[in-house]
């Protein structure tokens, strides 16, 4: 069980309290009308699938109740960092997996 | 019968004999034994049969690595335990133990058999063996497999046994109490550190306990032991733990533990839980677990009372028990030494001490012959003799790897010591590093990933003084990086037992290799033969090796055999072992019970069973009960004699013809509210809610960005800025999710809240044309007349005196209310309702009435009539778009090609040309029921009931293009063979212009 | 409602009678309206109360709060915050019978609530409050004292952690 950082709570928290929401920064379009199937299909389901560091969303979701965004590597399964939704993903190369 | 125990020796307690039984025979030992050591005091070292060729066992170690002293252990109905290690098992009075995979006796085994046919089983046997004919696989080869295979048998009967939980944190966590362990223990907590200690054992002390002679600080060893203990024990800060075992080492430094608190126990108090599961958080762990010794491999090296030299050092100094009066001592480790040492001091007359090396210390060998112990360097081990016990061990010089004359030597016990292997599970599990250190021949800790310190002999160190100054060390640097400062401490140690040795493949025989049983893998029974055939047949990596041999895959994973396994297979291979790789530990370290894992999660406490505050009710007067989500909701509330059917029946006729009231507590409910609300509601739902007048109510339909349909539920606006949206009963958490999502992350800019009210309130519909007159005297505050109140409106008033939001709704196709009243008052005015409601023959229905009531009149129930790829358009209800609005969510995905297409799967009704037959839900659909196998399927029925009100039954279906196929007839194949023939309608069956609703 | 007691010497567990409770959303800019209408300066940091004979307030949101007082003063309050809801918007919801109020107390409160609840409760100061999970459930946690603590659980979860925590009592008693 992860410990994870709530960017709102300022805290590191047990996984049990949280929960995942898939990839981040995938903004929806703000005239959906106006993108052609193609673009509304990539909107829908494709997603990058990394393999190392990658932009997700969670949910605090038995916590405070706030959707925030974190970094975390997908081969070791340790967090980067987190930060607020709505911040750009933040510049962390050459930074380590926190602990 | 207690002649193998030494008097002065051990620290079992001599003042509490304990008796307890195996095989049926009553056997004696003392308060603090094992089972294993019990039985070795009286002379047993039969123990068990091995698991494929059924070959007579001995106990080989004296911990939780044992791999052939496996027993059953029973304690009263449903208390059956198998595979118990009985070196760990302590001994209670009234123990019952029985030894495994025999028949009909342990001494006489005819499954031993196997033994003969051996050639049979030999690496990769399931692959060869059983292939032809292939019709035999189904019969005979897997029932006879499924029989002969497994260790031991499983128990039958339902545990019923407490298990426990615990959550843990602490700033060192510190696992192994060995002299390392101890020293860390000490460092952290004098420094103030919150420190677990923690040991799988009954008593902490680790090698010490097997190692009196030592002197620490000036006093004998378990002096010194009790002054730490006691020094532990006093400070608040530290907490001990005995039989507590880490199985897993887990992310962030989290790691399970699991303490056995029964089992131990003759008395074990009532209601006692057997097993607590602990989940530590320790910001530092030091793991100090010490080394694992390994057996060495030679022809008959698993006779019944060949064991480790180690092992039986532990027995004579921490039980008391000498495994053998003649022992011979065969090693390549200077350890052994010692043991011989401590068996000659202890009265046994040691036979010889055989060494593979030409080369050992001096001072051990005058140690040896002031004993009068003779000594054979460079000798190889050939054979055992003996059946259920050694009787001699025939050994044979090697010089310049020739063989020589051999010579045998009487015995009644073979100690072997093979080396040393590291411990290092726990941090494997950590996907720590380990590199091959090519001086010790081990592989020892590398690269960490996470906040770990690791001790003593478990990286290669080996002697108590070395053992001492690392754990301290450990200890002071996990105090460090916690911020804190400590000192190591020193330790002044006499009398210490330092040595080295080598590792090595089997040992030279100069028999034929092929016909020696040498085992590696005692609990697999895989043999040195197996792992080289098995790299003749192509198996390159130690990862396939295993597999194909099934070396380490038994209870033990490979403890004892995964490093000899490697050092034959790279031998085999022309390789380096780190070369040819290790494999991988992984949870647990030792077999766990079920029940350590489930903790408080079993009978009613399986799973949360939520309760409506009316549930008590229900329950009163008869429900039967489904689960809906995590919900237990009334199904239905049959009278005497009634089947579900007859009850049902009976329910939609009261309701359609008088009144009923059901429980929809379990509905949710959230609070939208703010500024912003109407606009949120725009976006969020398909439906349009600008015009919607205060007061007023209307359905609602959520879908997914995809254009399915997620949710649906009736909504009430309360304000102007205040809507009560109502969602299914297991959609409330998800709606709830999605709209925060879309809210938070989406549309930030929006002023509006949300707020789960599902159980601030308790939801009482009353249905059918009598439910007005029943709510009429009960409503304050409120005209609830059908010209004041029409359908489809809600109105806050007091209901019986109670505050209220009441709705006229109708998921029936009846005049229908809901109320909703704060839960602490949902069973009063049940009650009320109930009392007043006997001058209409009121009726109490549950879920089943509700779908069959509803279906009759066409609605449809999201995730029954819809799975997740149905649009509003394929359920029928696409009039619930709001076609002028620019979007909501879902809305783009409505034009996508594949959802605008010609036969998608739509809902219509069916109506069996028998219209007594109700076809099965979840029942397939063909055009043509004489086509061939495997036939085209163009859709399924979603919902199917008996309807007695219209007297024969109805169904609904999602079929490929089912709006063109009205009048259609489609088949049915049923489970029996047969075939339905059903006509293809509408989905309203009852009262489709809705004249009921207009009751005045 | 009468007020089951499961107990040994180490520790109790109660079912508290109900208060008046509401969920307070507004923006943390506006939080001093809110003060000022319920009468007690809430607090700004998630996981943080105040509290004044009846009332109190914990943060549990960055813009969410929860709000207890007397039972007689519900209807006061919410005319309050309905009075001043035009000029600055929020929300404020009645949840007085959403959840159930659970007493926990005695020198052993914090290894019952351990059983099932994963935090580092040493780590959580008097007087805070905490969303959080004990077992399946979602709860509310308000840390009383040293060794007092409230659960509030929502009423239909209440039978599995009242349960859960009746097994906990048991078991510490045992002492095992």
């Amino acid at each position: 069980m992860l410990l994870i950082q709530c960017p709102y709570c300022d805290d590191a928290l047990p996984e049990l309290e949280f929960a995942y929401a898939g990839e981040a920064h995938i903004d929806r379009p703000q005239d959906p009308s106006a993108l052609s199937d193609e673009e509304w299909r990539d909107f829908l389901f494709i997603r990058s699938n990394v393999k190392g560091v990658h932009a997700e969303r969670w949910r605090h979701i038995n916590g405070c109740g706030r959707f925030f965004n974190a970094l975390r590597d997908t081969v070791s399964d340790r967090f980067v960092t987190s930060y607020k939704a709505g911040e750009p993903r933040p510049d962390t190369s050459g930074k380590e997996p926190a602990q | 019968m207690t002649d193998f125990r030494v008097e002065g020796r051990g620290r079992v307690n001599r003042a509490k004999p304990v008796s307890f039984t195996f095989d049926g025979e009553t056997y004696r030992g003392f308060e603090g034994d094992t089972v294993a050591s019990a039985l070795l005091a009286n002379g047993v070292h039969l123990m068990g049969r091995s698991f494929k060729y059924h070959r007579p066992r001995g106990v080989v170690t004296a911990g939780s690595d044992e791999p052939n002293a496996l027993v059953g252990t029973t304690r009263g109905k449903g208390r059956f335990e198998p595979n118990t290690r009985a070196t760990i098992q302590e001994i209670y009075p009234g123990l019952t133990t029985e030894s495994q995979n025999k028949w009909p006796s342990l001494k006489f085994d005819l499954g031993a058999i196997n033994d003969r046919l051996y050639m049979l089983f030999s690496a990769g046997f399931y692959y060869k063996t059983f292939m032809w004919p292939r019709s035999f696989w189904d019969s005979v080869y897997e029932p006879l497999i499924r029989k002969a295979a497994g260790l031991g048998k499983a128990p039958t009967e339902v545990d019923p046994d407490h298990y426990a939980s615990r959550y843990l944190h602490c700033d060192v966590l510190v696992i192994g109490s060995g002299p390392s362990g101890i020293a860390a223990a000490l460092t952290a907590g004098r420094a103030g550190s919150k420190v677990v200690l923690v040991d799988e054992t009954a008593e902490m002390g680790g090698t010490l306990l097997s190692e009196p002679s030592v002197s620490i600080d000036g006093r004998p060893a378990w002096d010194w032991l009790a002054g730490a203990m006691a020094e532990l024990d006093a400070m608040p800060n530290v907490r001990r733990m005995t039989r507590t075992t880490a199985t897993g080492y887990y992310h962030q430094n989290m790691i399970g533990m699991v303490q056995k608190l029964t089992d131990h126990m003759g008395d074990v108090p009532e209601g006692a839980p057997r097993e607590r599961m602990w989940r530590v958080r320790a910001k530092e762990v030091v793991l100090a677990q010490g080394a694992i010794e390994r057996p060495m491999v030679f022809d008959g090296n698993d006779c019944p009372g060949v064991m480790l030299a180690g092992a039986a050092q532990t027995f004579l100094n921490r039980f008391g028990v000498l495994v053998g009066k003649q022992p011979v001592v065969l090693t390549s480790h200077d350890s052994a030494w010692y043991s011989a040492f401590d068996m000659a001091d202890a009265g046994a007359k040691v036979v010889a001490i055989v060494d593979t090396r030409e080369s050992v210390p001096q001072a051990l060998q005058n140690d040896a012959r002031a004993r009068g112990i003779p000594i054979h360097l460079g000798h190889t081990a050939t054979a055992t003799k003996g059946r259920l016990r050694v009787a001699a061990l025939r050994i044979n010089p090697v010089h310049n790897g020739k063989v020589g004359a051999e010579k045998m030597l009487s015995c009644d016990a073979v100690l072997v010591c093979g080396g040393w292997t590291p411990s290092l599970h726990l941090f494997s599990h950590t996907k720590g590093s380990l590199d091959w250190d090519a001086e010790a021949k081990a592989y020892l800790p590398g690269h960490k990933t996470e906040d770990v310190h690791i001790a003593g002999a478990g990286r290669g160190l080996w002697g108590i003084a070395a053992a001492l100054e690392d754990g301290t060390k450990a200890g002071a640097d996990a105090v460090r990086s916690l911020g804190g400062s400590a000192g190591a401490a020193t330790f002044e140690v006499a009398d210490d037992r330092t040595g080295s040795g080598i590792t090595q493949k089997e040992l030279p025989t100069d028999r034929s290799p092929g016909k020696a049983k040498a085992f590696v893998d005692f609990q697999n029974d895989v043999t040195a033969k197996d792992i080289r055939l098995a790299v003749r047949e192509g198996m390159k990596s130690i990862e396939h090796v295993k597999r194909y041999t099934t070396n380490g895959m038994a209870t033990d994973q490979g403890k004892l055999s995964n490093m000899n396994g490697l050092t034959i297979a790279a031998d085999a291979l022309g390789k380096e072992a780190p070369q040819v790789g290790l494999t991988t530990f992984r949870p647990p370290y030792t077999p766990t019970t079920f029940g350590a894992f489930a903790g408080y999660h079993k009978g009613a406490h399986f799973e949360v069973t939520r309760k409506t505050p009316i549930d008590d009710w229900a329950e009163e007067n008869g429900a039967e009960y489904e689960p809906v989500a995590l919900w237990r909701r009334a199904w239905y509330f049959p009278q005497a004699g009634e089947d579900m059917h007859k009850a049902v029946a009976r329910e939609c006729k009261a309701t359609r013809e008088s009144v009923g009231i059901f429980d929809a507590s379990t509905l949710g409910k959230i609070e939208v509210s703010g500024p912003d609300a109407t606009e949120f509601m725009n976006r969020m739902y398909t439906n349009p809610w600008t015009k919607l007048g205060v007061g007023r109510a209307r359905y609602g339909l959520l879908l997914g960005e995809d254009g399915f349909i997620r949710d649906d539920g009736v909504i009430g606006r309360m304000r102007d800025d205040l809507f009560h949206v109502t969602t299914t009963t297991g959609g409330a958490a998800r709606v709830l999710n999605m709209m925060e999502d879309y809210l938070q992350t989406e549309w930030p800019d929006l002023r509006v809240w949300l707020t789960s009210t599902t159980e601030e309130w308790a939801t009482i519909a009353l249905n059918g044309p009598n439910a007005r007159k029943l709510l009429q005297p009960f409503v304050e505050g409120a005209d609830i007349s059908a010209d004041a109140m029409p359908h489809m409106s809600v109105v806050e008033c007091t209901v019986a005196g109670f505050p209220s939001r009441l709705f006229r709704i109708s998921f029936t196709g009846e005049l229908g209310f809901e109320i909703n009243v704060p839960a602490r008052h949902g069973r009063v005015l049940w009650e009320k309702l109930w009392d007043a409601g006997q001058q209409y023959d009121i009726c109490p229905y549950g879920t089943e009435t509700m779908h069959v009531l509803r279906a009759e009149k066409g609605f449809i129930i999201v995730g029954q009539d819809t799975d997740g790829t149905v649009t509003p358009e394929d359920a029928g209800i696409g009039w619930a778009i709001g076609k002028k609005k620019i979007d909501f969510v879902g809305k783009r995905s409505l034009d996508r090609p594949d959802i605008v297409a010609k036969g998608r799967k739509q809902l219509v009704g069916l109506l069996t040309d028998d219209p007594k037959t109700v076809l099965t839900e979840g029942a397939q659909i063909v055009a043509d029921p004489n086509q061939p196998k495997p036939m085209k399927m163009i859709g399924h029925v979603t919902s199917s009931y008996w309807s007695e009100v219209l007297g024969r039954s109805i169904a609904m279906a999602l079929v490929e293009g089912g709006f063109d196929r009205m009048d259609d007839r489609l088949h049915i194949p049923t489970e029996t063979g047969g075939t339905v023939t059903a006509k293809v309608t509408g989905t309203q069956f009852y009262d489709p212009a809705g004249e009921r609703l207009k009751v005045e | 409602m009468n007020a089951p007691v499961t107990s040994f010497d180490a520790v109790s567990v109660a079912v508290l009678p109900p208060v008046a409770r509401f969920n307070l959303r507004i923006a943390p800019a506006d939080l001093a309206v809110a003060s000022r209408i319920f009468g007690l300066t809430l607090p700004a940091k998630i996981g943080e109360g105040a509290r004044n004979g009846d009332r109190a307030a914990y943060c549990i949101g960055p813009d969410e709060w929860l709000l207890h007082a007397a039972e007689v003063d519900q209807s006061a309050i919410m005319s309050g915050f309905d009075t001043a809801r035009a000029e600055t918007p929020h929300s404020i919801t009645v949840l007085s019978d959403r959840e159930i109020i659970i007493g926990i107390t005695g020198p052993a409160a914090i290894d019952l609530l351990s059983t099932c609840c994963p935090l580092d409760l040493s780590r959580m100061a008097v007087g805070h409050a905490k969303r959080t999970v004990f077992d399946y459930a979602q709860v509310v946690l308000i840390r009383d004292g040293d060794d007092a603590f409230r659960l509030e659980v929502w009423r239909s979860f209440f039978p599995h952690v009242h349960g859960l925590l009746e097994i906990g009592v048991r078991e510490l008693a045992i002492g095992l």
